[in-house]
């Protein structure tokens, strides 16, 4: 009886082990998207908040950065939102797929007739483009996953 | 007398026990005492006598059939270890089990490995995927990705004419 007892909760155990991934991935991943416009000309800024995207933003020919819109949303596998741009388009964001450490959007700005799909490491976030630049200036959405 | 006294421990002594001050002073006074040349001869003649007396002992022993003796013991030992210990000590009621429950004690044997594959994959599958893939399509534009440490960037280029 206890023998019987004990390889249940052997097999138990095993099953909750290799159900583990499954049970991980099924959770939402928290989501933090912020809008940002970049400007080439103007004295060299950034906006305080946009502190830790300094090392991608620095890439760019964009000189000053300001952060005009934040979102936050708890995306489950599959799942889509959208999010208005200002320039009256709009932004849909979609998690394709999530593992313990990394996770894979799908970034689409239909008017614009782009569609993109990212795989990042937790500690990473996209700086993704969004609007046409217009007068040397242009507006992107950075996503970040666990922020 | 009193001097005797204090060279009466010295009488008997091995070579080495006296510094070479004791030993000249114990010479100088054996050769002036009487009482203490008797007690080293005393001495000598006990010396002697104990000496002999313990290689007589040894070599009245016959130690040819020591080891012979010593192994002759063993068996004899493990079988009265036999007589305490259970039948087949601790091992054999978990054999008897083993064989009346051979499936549950093969899948038992499983459990720990199969708990081990699953903790493998469930790891594997955490970790982060060799050169993080980026795929953009973009319709009448073109696009560049810039790869940095910190993530992606993506940038759209200008739209296209028609017909380019």
């Amino acid at each position: 009886m206890i023998a019987r007892r004990w390889f249940a909760a052997s097999t138990l155990a095993v099953a909750l082990l290799t159900a583990a991934p499954t049970l991980a991935e099924a959770a939402t991943v928290p989501v933090r998207v912020r809008i940002i416009k970049g400007s080439r000309q103007g004295p060299a800024a950034v906006d305080p908040r946009l502190a830790d995207l300094r090392g991608q933003l620095g890439r760019l020919a964009y000189v000053k950065w300001d952060q005009v819109g934040e979102h936050h949303a708890d995306m489950g596998l599959g799942k889509s939102v959208s999010l208005p741009l200002p320039d009256g388009a709009t932004l849909e964001l979609t998690l394709v797929d999530a593992h313990k450490n990394t996770v894979t959007f799908q970034v689409r700005v239909p008017a614009r007739l782009t569609n993109s799909r990212l795989t990042i490491s937790k500690d990473q976030r996209i700086v993704h483009q969004v609007t046409d630049e217009k007068t040397g200036e242009a507006y992107f959405a950075t996503i970040r996953p666990w922020p | 007398m009193t001097v005797c006294l204090l060279f009466a421990p010295m009488i008997g002594a091995r070579p080495g026990d006296l510094t070479g001050e004791e030993a000249s002073a114990l010479a100088e006074h054996l050769a002036s005492c009487n009482a203490c040349q008797g007690r080293l001869a005393d001495e000598e003649v006990l010396s002697g006598m104990l000496s002999e007396a313990l290689m007589a002992e040894a070599n009245r022993r016959d130690f040819s059939a020591f080891s012979d003796e010593v192994l002759a013991r063993i068996p004899t030992l493990e079988r009265a270890g036999a007589r305490t210990a259970p039948q087949g000590g601790m091992l054999r009621p978990i054999l008897g089990w083993v064989r009346h429950h051979r499936l549950l004690a093969a899948a038992s044997a499983l459990a720990p490995t199969l708990a081990a594959l699953a903790l493998i994959v469930y790891l594997g599958q955490g970790s982060a995927p060799e050169g993080a893939p980026v795929e953009v399509s973009s319709e009448g534009r073109s696009t560049m990705v810039l790869e940095t440490s910190e993530g992606p960037v993506v940038l759209l280029g200008d739209l296209e004419p028609e017909g380019s």
